[in-house]
């Protein structure tokens, strides 16, 4: 089995969520199948740089073909497109023109996907770039669309729904993100199924060694990624700090990641910065309890890796997703404010056994769902699925060039807020079996 | 496997505080985590349950800003009763400081203002149509004379632009007072509420402080009856009847001190010895040994170190000593002192029971 896959963007050191997601992927199907990276020359999200060589390479096994980045992204010009498609009434051409702005736009990737007849399917990664929307247009009969999709403006954009109907299959990360695109786009009949990504844990993790080399001498927790708004981070630093000035409790909070906004001067906030996969394993593992502030996640990897370790997690109860996780897995605790959010601290310090308990059950969880076989299987099947089956579904072709002009599509955020919400299914067998 | 971990959650109540640690037998009824099924005998759900209803429990008196704030809210609609206030007062107040809270993230509203160029009939977003109109407008202009519409419309453009600045000015004004005005009043009850809650939890512990002093006065009185049953009957009662100072009231100044002296230089029966000693350890926080075991200063009378300890021990004390009580006080078990010592200016330093009972 041949098979291609298309993501924005492709390295070794590249550690995105999605990218990561298609990194291992990658590597681990590579193993039953013929597997080739098409992606571009950009390493960075933002700009599109082309800092890559184009051609093929080749990354930890995985052969991987490059192409050049037609043009960079204009931040000033996306964030007024995104303001238009976003906040106001518009038409589809300036979502059309919204995606392109936001890139990468690579058109020799598109060339090839053309000629990509050799592959008997395409796994195209996030649903928001360029290179996903164009790749499902370009082959949908072979299309396995993993959409990243968060609860987002991008995902309340009228051009993204005829993609979710007309792909061949979609490989979920989560039952909400399953459940939100359903609502958006009315998909149910497509093939699909909720899958994830596995992570690499280390087979060796020394808690003790992390104490030393960065000197935690006290209990902590820990936060892991993009020290970013975006990611609940100046919340999160509003509830410890309030909950460190009330508490008598020697509690540390440790920061993994780079930063994005300024980090608060307070003693018992340690940033390490950007650590190296070891490193963060060892730390994870000495950590009390992994927080995850996000408000938007469509599968946080690190929360699984916590749970790998057999660490609880503490995680933002508005974030649908995670409280999803946590309650399916029986494996972490959540807050909606800062008052839950100190009780839930108190209670993992106080109450060790909650705390081995709830590691256990996420170690259990991760190894039930998340382990590689579990996901390469589930991948397998889903090929084996489509190969049996004919293509029921056809993608819709784009309107007509003036239909396509017609400010008659709703803001993004509205259609947003008509959208289901809260976890798709708190317990039961129902939410833990594939569709 | 089960057991143990039934064992190990049994005290996850243990640690708490406050009306947590009621008997179990007060407590609502409520479905305990372990008790739901689940992996590893956890439920995630429950235990957030658990916490959140220790956090309204905990909430009690002590409540947040944020819930003062909603309490404000709701007592200031009920302050600006629409029958004694203007109708739509409270709505008008808010709707201005939101639109003050509206108006500083946003641009002036209204038309967006527009500049009119003598090039602007004849412009277009389309290239070839522009060059195209460029092109015919020596033509158009064998019509009629376009400049003078043009001067028109362009000063209109600028009195639209310098109206529009006027209005938003006045508006923005307007808005900061309206907003200025709220937040006062908003703060106002904001300060009320608060002081009112502390009011009321002032009240609950005056009312309970209260109760604890009936209750110790009922104590000593029945404890006196006991005293009194037991007292010898061929003790002389001239004695007691020829001493004044044997029935001091609290507000007395001179006579707590020689009601002390009276209780202290006599010689208290074994029994009452007891009894006030055990007293005393209660107050101390010691359990009955500790007190019993805990040295007596040799004739001073059964009080704590610390003189400025909770009121209420020193009304006990004095009670005891037969010096606080209203009524009249039974008979003393021993003769009083000679006159002379009942009359000497200063009490002794050792009695500092005689001390607290003065205002």
């Amino acid at each position: 089995m041949k098979l291609a896959i298309v993501v924005q963007r492709y390295g070794a050191d590249i550690s995105g969520g999605a990218e990561l997601h298609a990194r291992y992927l990658a590597e681990r199907l590579s193993a039953r199948a013929e597997v080739r990276v098409l992606t571009t020359c950009a390493r960075d999200y933002l700009t599109w740089r082309n800092e890559f060589a184009p051609g093929p390479d080749e990354v930890n096994g995985v052969p991987v073909e490059r192409f050049l980045v037609s043009r960079e992204r204009d931040l000033h010009d996306f964030g007024l497109r995104s303001q238009r498609v976003f906040g106001r009434t518009h038409s589809l051409q300036d979502e059309l023109e919204w995606l392109g702005s936001q890139g990468p736009v690579s058109r020799k990737l598109m060339f090839r996907l053309h000629r990509a007849t050799e592959f008997d399917f395409v796994l195209l990664f996030s649903v928001r770039y360029y290179q996903a929307y164009y790749g499902a247009r370009i082959v949908p009969e072979r299309a396995v669309l993993v959409p990243t999709a968060e609860r987002e403006g991008a995902l309340g954009l009228a051009i993204f729904q005829p993609i979710f109907r007309g792909v061949r299959a979609i490989m979920y990360n989560s039952f909400e993100e399953r459940a939100l695109i359903n609502a958006v786009a009315g998909n149910q009949e497509v093939p699909g199924t909720v899958v994830g990504v596995g992570s690499v844990i280390p087979t060796v993790v020394e808690a003790a060694r992390a104490r030393q080399k960065f000197g935690l001498s006290g209990p902590f927790v820990l936060y892991v990624g993009r020290i970013d708004a975006n990611k609940g981070c100046p919340e999160l630093f509003d509830f410890f700090t309030g909950y460190a000035e009330q508490s008598p409790r020697q509690l540390d909070l440790v920061l993994i990641g780079a930063p994005m906004l300024p980090i608060p001067k307070h003693p018992r906030i340690q940033h390490l910065g950007y650590v190296s996969d070891q490193d963060k394993f060892d730390v994870l593992a000495a950590a009390e309890a992994l927080i995850m502030p996000s408000y938007y996640e469509s599968l946080s990897m690190v929360a699984l890796e916590a749970w790998a370790l057999g660490r609880p997690v503490v995680a933002n109860a508005h974030c649908d997703v995670l409280l999803g996780q946590c309650l399916r897995s029986n494996a972490g605790l959540y807050y909606e404010d800062a008052s839950e959010f100190g009780a839930v601290l108190d209670l993992l310090l106080d109450d060790r056994s909650l705390a081995e308990a709830l590691g256990r059950n996420g170690r259990e969880y991760f190894a039930r769902h998340y382990s590689w076989p579990v996901i390469e299987g589930k991948y397998f099947e889903m090929f084996a699925r489509l190969a049996s089956e004919p293509a029921l579904q056809r993608m819709e072709p784009l309107p007509g060039w003036f239909a396509r002009r017609r400010p008659t599509v709703p803001a993004a955020i509205d259609v947003l807020a008509e959208l289901p919400s809260g976890p798709a299914a708190a317990y039961g067998a129902a939410a833990e079996v594939p569709a | 496997m089960d057991q143990d971990q039934e064992r190990r959650r049994g005290h996850f109540h243990r640690g708490r505080r406050g009306p947590d640690r009621r008997p179990s037998d007060r407590r609502p009824p409520q479905p305990h985590a372990q008790e739901r099924p689940g992996r590893d005998q956890v439920d995630v759900e429950q235990i957030m349950r658990d916490i959140r209803a220790r956090i309204t429990r905990r909430g009690g008196l002590d409540l947040s800003d944020q819930q003062i704030e909603d309490l404000a809210v709701r007592r200031l609609e009920s302050i600006l009763d629409p029958r004694a206030m203007k109708p739509e007062f409270l709505n008008q107040l808010r709707r201005s400081a939101d639109e003050f809270v509206e108006r500083q993230g946003k641009t002036p509203s209204g038309e967006p203002a527009y500049a009119f160029e003598d090039t602007t009939i004849y412009d277009s977003h389309r290239g070839a149509l522009r060059f195209i109109r460029r092109l015919l407008n020596p033509l158009l202009k064998l019509f009629f004379n376009p400049n003078p519409l043009i001067r028109a419309l362009h000063l209109q453009a600028r009195l639209n632009v310098e109206a529009a600045e006027r209005d938003a000015e006045r508006d923005r004004r307007q808005a900061e007072w309206n907003a200025l005005h709220y937040k006062i009043v908003e703060r106002l009850v904001t300060e009320v509420s608060r002081v009112s809650i502390e009011l009321q939890s002032l009240s609950m512990r005056v009312e309970s402080l209260d109760a604890k002093v009936e209750f110790n006065e009922r104590r000593v009185r029945s404890i006196e009856g006991s005293v009194h049953r037991s007292r010898p009957l061929g003790r002389p009662a001239d004695a007691v009847a020829a001493s004044p100072a044997a029935s001091p009231t609290v507000e007395s100044e001179a006579a707590p001190a020689n009601a002390v002296t009276a209780t202290v230089e006599g010689q208290p029966s074994a029994g009452t010895r007891r009894r006030r000693r055990r007293r005393r350890g209660r107050r101390l926080g010691m359990t009955p040994g500790e007190a019993a075991a805990a040295p007596l200063p040799a004739g001073a009378p059964p009080a704590p170190a610390d003189a400025n300890a909770d009121p209420q021990p020193a009304v006990e004390r004095a009670q005891d000593a037969g010096a606080a009580s209203p009524r009249p006080a039974p008979p003393p078990l021993f003769p009083p002192p000679a006159p002379d010592e009942r009359a000497a200016p200063e009490p002794p330093a050792e009695q500092p029971g005689a001390d607290r009972t003065e205002p």
